[in-house]
């Protein structure tokens, strides 16, 4: 029978059509229409997203999009910003950037997150793409200024340069001077990041007067708050800016040329920094509170009664992230004066210390979420929690969409009865039934993940720390959790069952990282021999996982789905478990060898 | 003290638990490793010891007998890892730079003076014998391995053949600038080899007519 396309469009039409369809999720769903859509979609595709640069090869992409403008790729796994993932890991841009050299000419943008860029692959980027405008790296090492002066240097048309919370080797701050006196089209520039003490101000200066366009600015720690004035004054048009450090000796002129510039930014809605602050400056931010939407104080080491002046002069903040001084009355005054808070981050000041530093208890907690209707988002880090005041929460907030609550000694139990937080946390996955992330601590028995697997359907990502009893609470999880794309554990009594009766639920996520469980070597051989659209890559720095029996637990387990196959980059410490058995093209020989030069007395004690 | 199921490690080096752990005790919610796990301190190392030392540790809870580690059947089996200054790696999770919210001072492996929001990683110098070198007016950095060189003669030569410069004329406008670890640009006919050698993080080649 004739295959008729009585109903379509020329192709020109449906590409424009195609061209307002903007998600990936979407794009996806109308690229499996039908096989005359796929082409035409792909052909149209103009920006992709990587969620793990190692589930698919450069070639790959390329092959299906050839038309990319935009790309944006994730290297190591979560856990590597709290150095669980060993140096070497892997993670490396270069072989991207040299494909798309090849084949997107027309690249504009790269947004990258925990990968490793070398001044290589910067000086490549500026060298290859003639219209490049947006460079992100977020959390990103490897390189240095050099590599930034390249791409300051190389491209014309740079709109956005973005380094946030990467770590730079940071060799001068002449790279600014790099920047031509031609290039007036920033707009967005975030250096808060950087370490050097000799950031070049005036070429900052005389970039940032000739970008009439710049919207955002993140200074770095370096810059002294007298320098601010002037910068303010040369880009009163600014949306979001970063202070450097806020402080200086207390003159009389800082406070109200700081105090005047701040008054001309009318368009300014987010402020981060603050470093060091001097907590008779602060003021000088009230003629832009009533606006602020959004403020990082982060770094700022002020205590509740400074804390509580400013931001009850901000009726309008969406998001705060703040230091605990902020204490329980802080909080309190939060909840009265933001309505419309959305978000909130209360970090630690002091992570490691045996007593508690602050006032900062589940109180607080609770205060914001009865004051603040519109709240979704919470990272708490405190000592303290108990289950009345978990459900409580969840009553409040029924819209949460994120919630990580850290306490800080693992295994609390909820302080007024001695009991697990499993019903606390079962009520937040309860109510929240738009639950996307969440992150778990204190006392946890497998009862929580019972909850979780029942109620937790649109959970994506899942963060795990010393909890459970056996793999029962991992199977839950793995059987329950429907929307569930990342799991991330670490010491929690799972082992070989429940990942095993769930190995086709792996297929289905993106990534499930276990450190310090019970996962037996052989599991993870089998793992690998079956299923072939999974990575399962086993880290062990100590030894390689075949020198021991099968029955031994590995030290930390990384699997993960890809459409290219097992990887070519890997480390010494990483093993691939695949049909041919546990698999690393740096033989076992290398192994040794490298640890022998590492660490030869301790080798050769255990030989 | 009872190892952990099948990692099969040597006994320890000597390991003071009072010592070594300081003040943030024996294990607790200390967390948060350096990205360079080194040994516990001078008096406990032997040798050098490994990055990741699995030892089957006290609980997380104190009690008095702060040396005893838990039994397995406690339920806390984790084998935690520790390193030099607190508890547990990666616990609680807060990124590197967060840590102190103060200026660091002087971390024996950290090369930058500035703040903590560098992270503690300064693995990536630390150990390589290769620095970066710049001609001066070059945007372009190159690296050179200074493990081959023994003196500044060699050096200067292996220099200017890695940027063309062949003319002698031209050699002789060159001088040899390094910045050390404190940040400070210092010039190399100045100090002797060794100094130059020890103290250095990067080379410039400068001009020689005043700046």
């Amino acid at each position: 029978m004739q295959k008729k396309r009585a109903y379509s469009f020329p192709d020109e039409v449906l590409e424009h059509v195609f061209s307002f369809i903007q998600s990936g999720k979407d794009r996806n769903a109308v690229s499996m229409v039908c096989k005359s859509w796929y082409e035409i979609e792909r052909w149209c595709r103009r920006k992709v997203f990587i969620g793990n640069c190692y589930a698919v090869s450069p070639k790959m992409v390329i092959k299906r999009f050839p038309e990319v403008r935009s790309i944006e790729l994730k290297g190591k796994p979560h856990f590597a910003d709290f150095n669980l993932v060993p140096d070497g890991w892997g993670g490396y841009v270069l072989p991207w950037i040299v494909e798309m050299a090849g084949a997107y000419p027309w690249l504009e943008e790269i947004r990258l997150k925990r990968m490793v860029v070398t001044d290589e692959s910067l000086e490549l980027i500026a060298k290859s793409f003639k219209n490049f405008k947006v460079l992100v790296l977020f959390s990103c090492e490897g390189f240095s200024t050099d590599g930034l002066a390249a791409i300051a240097a190389g491209c014309k048309n740079l709109r956005e340069l973005d380094l946030r919370e990467s770590d730079v080797d940071d060799l001068s701050g002449h790279w600014l001077t790099h920047f031509p006196e031609t290039c007036t089209s920033l707009v967005s520039l975030n250096i808060s990041c950087l370490g050097s003490d000799e950031v070049s101000f005036s070429a900052l200066e005389r970039l940032v007067g000739r970008c009439p366009n710049l919207r955002s600015l993140r200074l770095n720690r370096a810059v002294s708050l007298d320098k601010i004035a002037n910068i303010l004054c040369l880009a009163p048009q600014l949306v979001d800016f970063g202070t450097g450090n806020y402080t200086t000796e207390l003159q009389p002129d800082v406070l109200s040329n700081l105090t005047a510039a701040f008054s001309s930014c009318k368009e300014l809605k987010s402020l981060s920094g603050f470093w060091d602050v001097v907590p008779a400056y602060l003021p000088a931010l009230y003629p832009v509170c009533s606006r602020l939407t959004s403020l990082n104080l982060s770094y700022a080491t002020i205590h509740s009664p400074e804390i509580i002046k400013l931001v009850s002069h901000c009726p309008s903040l969406q998001r705060l992230l703040v230091l605990d001084y902020i204490e329980d009355s802080g909080l309190e005054a939060l909840a009265s004066s933001c309505k419309d808070l959305q978000e909130l981050r209360v970090f630690p000041s002091d992570p490691f210390g045996v007593e508690p530093n602050v006032s900062l208890t589940e109180k607080g907690l609770v205060s914001v979420s009865l004051g603040c209707p519109k709240l979704q988002s919470v990272l708490y880090f405190c000592r303290q929690m108990t289950n009345a005041a978990l459900v409580t929460i969840a009553q409040n907030c029924p819209n949460f969409t994120r919630f990580r609550l850290c306490i800080i000694e693992p295994k609390t139990a909820d302080y007024l009865t001695g009991e697990p937080l499993d019903v606390g946390f079962g009520a937040i996955v309860e109510h929240c039934k738009d639950l996307r992330r969440l992150s778990l601590s204190g006392l946890l028995t497998d009862r929580v993940f019972e909850y979780i697997g029942t109620y937790a359907k649109k959970l994506e990502m899942l963060s795990v720390a010393f909890a459970g009893d056996s793999d029962l609470g991992l199977h839950h999880v793995l059987s329950g959790c429907e929307s569930l794309r990342k799991l991330e554990i670490r010491d929690c009594p799972f082992g070989d069952k429940a990942i095993l009766a769930n190995a086709a639920k792996l297929e289905t996520m993106r990534s499930l990282w276990m450190s310090s469980c019970t996962v037996s070597f052989g599991a993870c051989k089998l793992l690998g021999q079956k299923m072939h659209r999974l990575n399962v890559e086993v880290i062990d720095e100590t030894e390689p996982p075949c020198s021991r029996l099968e029955s031994c637990p590995v030290d930390k387990l990384y699997v993960y789905r890809s459409i290219s196959g097992p990887r070519s980059d890997m480390p010494p410490f990483v093993w691939t478990m695949d049909e041919e058995g546990d698999n690393n093209s740096n033989q076992k020989d290398f192994f040794f060898l490298d640890m022998f030069v590492r660490n030869n007395h301790y080798i050769s004690n255990s030989l | 003290m009872e190892l952990q199921l099948g990692l099969a490690l040597p006994t320890p080096p000597p390991f003071d638990t009072n010592g070594s752990c300081s003040s943030s005790s024996s294990s607790s919610g200390g967390g948060g490793g350096t990205k360079k796990r080194r040994c516990f301190d001078a008096e406990s190392r032997v040798g050098v010891v490994p990055k990741t030392l699995h030892l089957l540790v006290w609980n997380t809870d104190r009690s008095d007998d702060g040396d005893e580690p838990r039994d397995l059947d406690d339920n806390s089996f984790s084998s935690v890892v520790l390193n030099e200054e607190e508890g547990l790696v990666g616990w609680p999770p807060v990124k590197a730079w967060r840590k102190k919210p103060r200026r660091h001072n002087g971390r024996p492996n950290n090369n930058r003076t500035a703040a903590p929001m560098n992270s503690c990683g300064g693995c990536r110098a630390s150990n390589s014998t290769y620095v970066k070198v710049k001609l001066e007016g070059n945007a372009i950095a190159r690296k050179i391995d200074l493990s081959v060189h023994h003196s500044f003669e060699s050096l200067t030569a292996t220099l200017m053949t890695m940027f063309d410069i062949s003319d002698e004329h031209q050699q002789k406008s060159f001088k040899l600038a390094y910045q050390d670890r404190d940040g400070d640009w210092l010039l190399a006919e100045d100090v002797p080899w060794r100094t130059f050698i020890r103290s250095l993080k990067c080379i410039k080649l400068i001009r020689s007519r005043s700046c």
